[in-house]
């Protein structure tokens, strides 16, 4: 019962992580209508903005975790403003320049920082236990705080005129641009928000797991598996299908152990996409 | 070619908020769709543009908008020019179009929608007062909060023009509000145009086919034809000449379609 429970809370965990992760990457599709093959760059560049912040410039943990979000929200509104926005109405293009941006942040972080995991841990240790229930303060913090951010990040969206505008965007172009609203504003900000939260989960979640220049594949790859799971483009559903996905692999990972727990996964979400093909929340087709 | 001499480029206090297209011309590589096209439209005028599938009608439009550039000429609002201005940046200055399909958020409910609309609008949007008495004249009340791509079509072409409505517009265009209503569903555009003309005083552009619709609410017409300005005036006086008649309503639809096609393949040969 216990190690039920206590897998239950990996799980929790594991799918609020997984759930600040995809946020990033539906809101660019849904916003600007493009796939974001670089979100595994962006997450790797928050690791290693936080290590060295921490490590070089010698500042306290939460500090170098709020720069690491600060410069991959600037380097995201960077790249979009001058890469991929005069190609957004094109789908084929930015996904070819936001690939060669991961190959281009990968190699980067090769040459920078070398090719071995870098030595970065969470500062805080240690491990809650209460009645048989067990989590690490770290993975207690990185929950608490993903948590907070999503809830923000869901105010930012449905309670601000921003969100509205944002929102607006990802509905219908066409129309709001017809009401007057200006697509070149929001793009860079809504690119860079989205790194911004990539950048955050690399910060906060590496330093409990572990850092290396070649996570940025895996990360992609879960990041999509969500973002299909809960439907193209959907905030909510995104948010769903991260826990969906932790709790899975935190049980079948316990339970089913190595490469059966990987298999489970997958054949869950298989189901769900043969009853559902647009995903939990997605919608049949999408408003060019 | 009849063209007005009436626009006068740079005027001032005389056009305020008027519209006054000046030998527009727009061309796409080699096809030409108009080549010098000139009218003005007052605030709270009615303009109907008629004209033949292919005359450019909607092209027109996505001009005037923003969504294309004028190949040459001018297009004037408010004494400025606002050709080859994006389509933001017009709809900002309050030149607010709508589109011949059905176009909402389609996930937001009504009441989003029209909140949106308020929100983005450049002037600030209409009261919701105003849009409420709409509302419930086209019996949208009871919707608010319903998903907007859950009414009904007809609905969805209405609360697309209640949209344009609601941003408060300086000038209105829409292109064919009517097509794919119902007769009973027409007279709501009736009442819209209307409505937008009184309490709006906007000046309004309709491009419709449908001619009854046109006559109840447009006082002065252009026909479109060749890139041109074929006729304008009243409509029972543009309506009754020969040439106006050759080239439009003495066709069916279907005959006006292949024709157009013609025309194009044509144009497209040169």
């Amino acid at each position: 019962m216990d190690g039920l429970v206590t897998t239950a809370i990996i799980g929790l965990s594991l799918g609020v992580e997984y759930a600040l992760l995809s946020l990033g990457f539906t809101l660019i599709f849904g916003i600007l209508g493009v796939i974001n093959f670089a979100h595994g760059g962006f997450y790797m560049i928050g690791g290693y903005a936080a290590y060295a912040a921490v490590h070089f410039a010698g500042m306290p943990f939460p500090a170098a975790v709020a720069t690491a979000m600060l410069v991959t929200a600037l380097l995201g509104y960077v790249c979009e403003l001058l890469l991929i926005d005069r190609y957004v109405s094109d789908h084929l293009t930015p996904m070819m320049i936001t690939l060669g941006l991961y190959l281009i942040i990968s190699t980067a972080l090769i040459v920078v920082f070398g090719p071995e995991p870098a030595d970065f841990s969470f500062p805080i240790r240690g491990s809650l236990r209460s009645g048989g229930i067990y989590i690490t303060y770290a993975n207690l913090i990185v929950l608490l705080v993903c948590a907070t951010v999503i809830a923000a990040v869901y105010l930012l969206m449905y309670r601000t005129d921003f969100g509205l505008a944002l929102r607006a965007m990802a509905d219908n172009r066409e129309v709001a641009t017809a009401l007057g609203m200006r697509p070149a504003q929001y793009f860079p900000l809504a690119f860079g928000l989205a790194t911004g939260l990539a950048g955050l989960t690399g910060a906060l979640v590496t330093p409990t797991l572990t850092l290396s220049p070649f996570l940025g594949d895996s990360i992609l790859g879960m990041s999509f598996l969500i973002v299909i799971l809960g439907g193209l483009g959907s905030l909510g559903g995104a948010v769903i299908a991260s826990f969906i996905v932790g709790i899975v692999e935190a049980y079948s990972r316990v339970y089913l152990g190595g490469s059966k727990g990987a298999l489970a996964l997958f054949v869950v979400v298989l189901i769900i996409l043969v009853v559902r093909p647009n995903g939990l929340m997605g919608r049949i087709g999408r408003p060019a | 070619m009849p063209t007005s001499d009436r626009s006068r480029p740079g005027g001032g206090r005389q056009d305020r908020n008027v519209l006054a297209v000046c030998d527009m011309a727009k061309a796409f590589g080699g096809l030409k769709v108009f080549n010098g096209i000139s009218f003005r439209i007052e605030p709270g005028e009615v303009l109907g543009v008629i004209g033949p599938n292919g005359a450019g009608k909607t092209t027109l439009i996505n001009v005037i908008c923003g969504m294309l550039r004028p190949s040459s000429g001018t297009i004037q609002f408010d004494g400025g020019n606002i050709g080859g201005r994006s389509f933001h940046a017009v709809s900002r200055l309050g030149i607010v179009r709508s589109f011949q399909q059905t176009i909402t958020f389609r996930t937001a409910s009504v009441r989003e929608n029209l909140t949106r609309a308020i929100r983005f609008s450049g002037s600030g949007g209409v009261a919701w007062a105003q849009i409420g008495e709409l509302l419930d004249a086209f019996g949208l009340g009871p919707m608010l909060d319903e998903p907007s791509d859950s009414l009904p079509y007809g609905s969805q072409k209405i609360l697309g023009l209640l949209m344009a409505y609601a941003a408060n517009p300086k000038m209105l265009l829409l292109d064919e509000p009517a097509a794919g209503l119902e007769s009973r569903e027409r007279t709501r555009i009736d009442r819209l145009v209307l409505h937008a003309r009184e309490h709006l005083g906007c000046g309004i552009l309709i491009v419709e086919h449908d001619m009854d619709l046109i006559r109840r609410l447009c006082p002065r017409l252009i026909v479109l034809e060749a890139g041109g300005v074929l006729a304008q005036g009243a409509p029972e006086e543009v309506l009754a000449r020969s040439d106006v008649i050759q080239a439009y309503l003495g066709q069916s639809e279907d005959e006006a379609d292949r024709d157009a096609a013609t025309r194009r393949t044509a144009r497209a040969a040169h």
